[in-house]
């Protein structure tokens, strides 16, 4: 079972233990594997009795990610923010901030600007949570000007502050929601596995 | 049984025949998943009853030995009393971290304690999968 999620979403998501309380709630998504995965969160606290707030949480303690909350054990999965960080720099850094990007094709032609980072959730418990597209805003060359569409990555992608290199294919391959893009980003994947 | 049936229902002594309080709450054990004690209103001494000591819970009156048997929170309850700990009203989350409704009512079994189901706008969630109640949620197994 796998489920796509926008990054953007999960901003002040509770984070809940099995016992029902409300720990914490995610500030920021830490990137992790030179931004091809979802290495942890930065959290911020939750009401009145919110505790230290420097914490964090690495994606290995999670135990599911859900649409209304993220599920942890108990308060013992809670690190500090540092070490999520540390974990992220450890495995080939964050891939820098993506979001306000150019999505470049490798022939030169300008997809759009990047506006959110969309992750594949596998689980419960133990799966990956890989970065499997962008939702940019799209230029000419992709459709309407102005309009949201979802772009795959393959799985190896070159990244700078400014730039975002993609396969040429790629916008072949875009979907306008989130119901078919997982579809779309196999199908991209395939594709550039046979092109090789 | 339904909580909503059941709360306000009066607690007979045998003893002396007089009533010695109402049932104003339950207190369950999510980790034995059933009802441990009861929440007592208008009584003369505590307002905890404990499962164990309920001789009957009939349908028009819970009967017990005699009003002592409503005591203060033993050690063990206590941690388990208050609206933190309360289900009915309480956001129900999957353990895949999904909000599923609200419970709008709980079945027991009137002879063990053991909860049956929570009862929700979309049916019922077996006891069974009952996992954790807090302040925030009652988390259930993913069904």
């Amino acid at each position: 079972m796998s489920r796509l999620m926008r990054t953007s979403e999960l901003h002040k998501r509770p984070v809940v233990t099995m016992g029902g309380e409300d720990v914490a709630q995610i500030k920021d998504v830490v990137f992790a594997a030179g931004g091809g995965a979802v290495g942890g969160f930065t959290l911020a606290g939750r009401g009145l009795f919110s505790g230290p707030s420097d914490r964090g949480l690495l994606w290995s303690t999670v135990a599911a990610m859900g649409s209304d909350a993220v599920m942890i054990d108990d308060e013992s999965a809670l690190g500090s923010s540092e070490s999520v960080l540390d974990a992220s720099a450890g495995s080939g850094g964050s891939g820098g901030d993506v979001i306000g990007s150019q999505a470049l094709t490798d022939s030169g032609v300008d997809l759009g600007k990047v506006i959110d980072v969309i992750i594949e959730v596998q689980g419960p418990r133990g799966g990956q949570c890989n970065v499997i597209g962008y939702e940019i805003e799209a230029s000419e060359a992709v459709g309407t000007k102005g309009t949201r569409v979802l772009i795959p990555l393959p799985d190896t992608l070159a990244v700078s502050g400014d730039h975002l290199m993609l396969p040429a294919a790629a916008k072949d391959f875009v979907s306008q929601d989130l119901a078919g893009f997982g579809a779309a980003v196999e199908a991209f994947r395939d594709h550039l596995s046979q092109g090789r | 049984m339904r909580f909503s049936e059941a709360t306000g229902r009066k607690i007979v002594s045998t003893t002396s025949a007089e009533t010695v309080g109402k049932i104003g709450g339950f207190v369950v054990d999510p980790q034995r998943r059933a009802v441990v004690a009861l929440e007592c209103k208008k009584t003369d001494s505590g307002d905890i009853l404990l499962w164990s000591d309920i001789v009957g819970f009939g349908a028009d009156a819970i009967t017990v030995n005699d009003a002592g048997a409503i005591t203060e929170a033993p050690a063990g309850i206590d941690t388990l009393l208050g609206k933190v700990h309360h289900l009915l009203g309480k956001r129900i989350l999957s353990s895949t971290g999904d909000e599923l409704g609200k419970v709008d009512d709980v079945e027991f079994d009137p002879e063990s304690g053991v909860v049956e189901a929570l009862i929700y706008a979309e049916g019922r969630i077996a006891g069974a999968r009952l996992i954790g109640v807090g302040s925030y949620a009652v988390v259930v197994a993913h069904g």
